[in-house]
């Protein structure tokens, strides 16, 4: 681009410079737009949101990975861990570290004491946003440099799951902890691909290549991430060539727009979010099953798919996500029936309508979404009013048990057990002690759901879970509309090395695979 | 004139511990937990009430309110409930850039609006005159960030001049100007439809005055009788207009900000609401009624060097 004047001279001096001092091949950099004002925090067993899970995918390791590109809990392959064995009653479990890995900028070996102090870590209720994920492990010890022992309390549904390169289950490295304190939240250090460099706050995150990755040096060797929170500045500097891998809008329009030129691919991959209608059982006039079956029959779920995108969303099969180990890809959902609704709450006394009040975020992809349903509600004579608030405020409101109604939109560990526990199970629901996303109130799959835990079979245990999807469904704790797939676009010069399908990161792997031309 | 100025600083304590006390509970009662910001959705009930410890969160009010009190009186805004960084440390980063914007877009709103309202005044209904009102009624229609996106359009897209992001290096002024030169006409061509406009009919009202019907009557040459009699004159409502507009500015730019991607006090104003990061809401609301009060009394100020019927004491 053309700078005026001065800046030019500068410039052009410095690029003088360089040439004379040039390595023998350009640097590759790769520069990232990502929607966010600024880094929330780049520490694997703290971060929450989109844009930090998408550069911690790249900058650390678990004991095992999905393959990338996949979420597919049965491709879970070797990764700081080159083996691993279990007892007859898979209570407990070695893993084999791997030697000669070394821990980014400067911080020495990996060795099971950073695995140890890492796992325990992530299970630390003070410390990790995740650490619900460990409860039914019993101890984690370091047997000798290299090898790692796992004791259960009893079987969670995967302890591969929870042990991949995915939230709780990413490995920090110990003495970088110990010696950054508070810091580590900005200059987190792992054994990953691309190493921290630099943070810029509200403007960019530098990453670097590893070259003693263990997988081989990375061919990228620089990551600029770089905050950009306005959607059109985004687009613009994508178009004017200063981004090359932009995260996309989960809509239409874009995609399509973006799908429109030559030199840019559109990447639509998994995990997708699940949005479902939560409906308090406890609560009058939801309590009546008549009226929950109302609005399962009410609801099109082919019309909102339609409104969201073909390209980017597809419509819900069961209450639970597409795809996970255990989902039941042909559950009885009701059909788009709206007769039948209008005569349920017919029966149910209101010939003459019914109104419902709920809880409603902001947020305008979810917004939109319950406008519809909204508007396909009346149409069979129930009023559905939308209370809405800001995002933190839906939240904290609808964990405090305020809204009969909660549209919530999410995805999980690849597992049935991870989400049916969550917003399915008793324990879980909201305004008790335990409580996690449970909106329903419902109980009536406790027994399947616990049985499935413990069912040593696979073929029973997927059983068990089809079963409790089936009741669920039937019983309408919730009406599951569409899932709503991760997208983002990338010019054709950069190829990630691998067919990207899935990511459980919400954006896609920079490996030692990828390349930019 | 100093002891004007600091008795009037001095005032300004107890306007600013005020607007610290109504902030401080306005933004406790706005629902929205910041630990469960945080923490993300999957924390456990344990993990938010033990953040919740950390961060003082679970104390009654009152008693946040008097260590708060307490911890800013002794000269500490505290620290920030997502960073930890202090807020004073947090608010020193940015502020560069939004006083060299609000600065820049004053001095463009003023540059190109006071010209024009008198140059629009002295050809009243003549074609400058309704260009000049035409592109002020633009200028006050467009939003801050419609206007931007056109900016970037022109200029880092079409024409290539700038970078669509610029990245602002502390140390390296070149960078700094760079990029403040699309933000900074962005907000100040907005101003300037302001300024065109009151510096307009203002000027209108001057010109109507006996004292200028005697000037020109004596033979005073007409720009003679612009500059010396009636600017002076007219300037006052202007004073005022860009006086009001500077508190505005600080505020207003965080959309100018956002499109452009430059940090600022606004931007860092509306992270905070949407973290619900308590203590650096509270800091930069103090910081930025401070501000308010500078521009006021810099207006002030400014009358008296205007007008010097206007006596300081």
């Amino acid at each position: 681009m053309k700078r005026i004047g001065l800046m030019a001279a500068c410039v052009w001096t410095g690029a003088a410079l360089l040439a004379a001092s040039a390595p023998t091949h350009a640097e590759k950099v790769l520069n990232v737009g990502m929607a966010a004002a600024d880094l929330g925090s780049l520490d694997p067993h703290r971060t929450a949101t989109t844009p930090d899970k998408a550069i911690i995918g790249w900058m650390f390791n678990g004991l095992v990975r999905f393959k990338p590109g996949t979420m597919n809990p049965e491709s879970i392959e070797p990764d700081l861990a080159e083996s691993w064995d279990a007892t007859e009653d898979q209570l407990s479990w070695t893993f084999h570290l791997r030697k000669g890995v070394q821990c980014n900028n400067g911080y020495g070996e990996l060795t099971s004491d950073d695995v140890v102090f890492s796992l325990k870590r992530a299970s630390d209720s003070k410390i990790s946003s995740f650490s619900s994920d460990f409860a039914d492990v019993a101890s984690i010890e370091a047997t000798d440099p290299y090898t790692i022992q796992i004791k259960l309390k009893q079987r969670p549904p995967s302890l591969l799951g929870i042990l991949t390169n995915y939230q709780g289950g990413n490995i920090v490295c110990k003495k970088a902890v110990e010696k950054l304190g508070d810091d580590f939240r900005a200059k987190a250090v792992g054994t990953g691909p691309f190493a921290f460099s630099e943070y810029t706050p509200n403007q960019s995150v530098v990453l670097v290549a590893n070259k003693n990755y263990f997988r081989g040096a990375p061919k990228i060797d620089k990551i600029v991430y770089r905050y950009i929170p306005s959607d059109a500045t985004r687009d613009l500097a994508y178009t004017s060539g200063e981004i090359d891998l932009i995260y996309g809008r989960q809509d239409q329009t874009w995609a399509e727009r973006m799908k429109s030129d030559p030199h840019t691919i559109v990447d639509v991959f998994g995990p997708g979010e699940l949005s479902n209608i939560n409906l308090n059982i406890t609560k009058k006039p939801l309590d009546d099953i008549r009226v929950r079956k109302a609005i399962a029959y009410a609801v099109n779920r082919a019309e909102l798919v339609k409104f969201k995108g073909e390209l980017t969303a597809r419509a819900a099969v069961s209450i639970i996500p597409h795809d996970y180990l255990g989902t039941d890809e042909q559950a009885p959902l009701y059909p788009y029936d709206p007769d039948k609704a209008k005569a349920l709450l017919a029966e149910a006394g209101f010939a003459n309508g019914v109104t419902i009040e709920s809880v409603q975020t902001s947020l305008p992809p979810m917004l939109n979404t319950m406008q519809i349903v909204q508007a396909e509600l009346k149409k069979v004579g129930i009023n559905l009013q939308l209370n809405v608030v800001d995002h933190p405020t839906f939240h904290a409101q609808i964990r405090k048990d305020l809204s009969p109604v909660v549209m919530y939109s999410a995805a999980r560990l690849p597992v049935a057990d991870v989400y049916l526990v969550q917003f399915f199970h008793s324990r879980s629901i909201v305004g008790t002690p335990t409580a996690v996303t449970n909106f329903s109130h419902c109980d009536m799959a406790d027994k399947e759901i616990d049985a499935a835990r413990l069912a040593t079979d696979p073929a029973k245990q997927k059983e068990l879970w089809k079963k409790a999807q089936e009741i669920l469904i039937e019983q309408v704790c919730a009406v599951p509309l569409y899932e709503q797939l991760q997208v983002w676009a990338r010019r054709d010069t950069l190829d990630y090395g691998y067919k990207l399908e899935a990511s459980l990161t919400l954006g896609p792997i920079i490996n030692e695979q990828s390349t930019l031309k | 004139m100093l002891t004007y100025v600091v008795k009037r600083l001095l005032v300004a304590v107890p306007t600013l511990l005020a607007v610290l006390t109504v902030v401080f509970f306005f933004v406790r009662i706005a629902p929205g937990d910041p630990a469960f910001i945080i923490l993300g959705d999957q924390a456990s009930p344990q993990a938010l009430a033990t953040l919740r410890h950390e961060l003082g969160l679970d104390q009654p009010m009152i008693a946040q309110y008097v260590d708060f009190m307490t911890m800013v009186l002794s000269g500490d805004l505290g620290s920030s409930l997502v960073t930890h960084q202090s807020v004073w440390s947090e608010v020193a980063k940015v502020l560069p850039y939004t006083i060299e914007l609000t600065i820049a877009a004053l001095a463009i709103g003023t540059v190109l609006g006071l010209p024009l309202g008198v140059v629009a005044a002295r050809r009243r209904n003549e074609t400058i005159d309704y260009v000049a009102r035409f592109l002020s009624l633009l200028g006050l229609s467009f939003p801050a960030f419609v206007s931007a996106i056109l900016l970037l359009l022109a200029f880092a897209i079409e024409l290539r001049w700038f970078p669509v992001i610029s990245e602002a290096r502390a140390n390296d002024p070149m960078s700094r100007l760079s990029a403040l030169v699309l933000p900074a006409l962005n907000l100040g061509l907005i101003m300037v439809a302001y300024v065109m406009r009151v510096a307009r009919s203002s000027m209108l009202g001057v010109l109507g005055e006996d004292y200028i019907r005697t000037a020109r009557s004596k033979g005073v040459p007409a720009g003679m009788v612009i500059w010396r009699h009636a600017l002076r004159n007219a300037l006052i409502p202007v004073v005022t207009v860009v006086g009001l507009y500077l508190g505005v500015l600080i505020g207003n730019s965080v959309l100018t900000e956002i499109v452009f991607n430059r940090p600022g006090l606004g931007k860092l104003i509306v992270n905070s609401l949407n973290q619900r990061d308590y203590t650096t809401l509270e800091g930069l609301m103090v910081i930025y009624a401070f501000f308010i009060v500078v521009a006021n009394l810099l207006t002030d100020l400014a009358y008296g060097l205007v007008d010097p019927r206007v006596k300081h004491q």
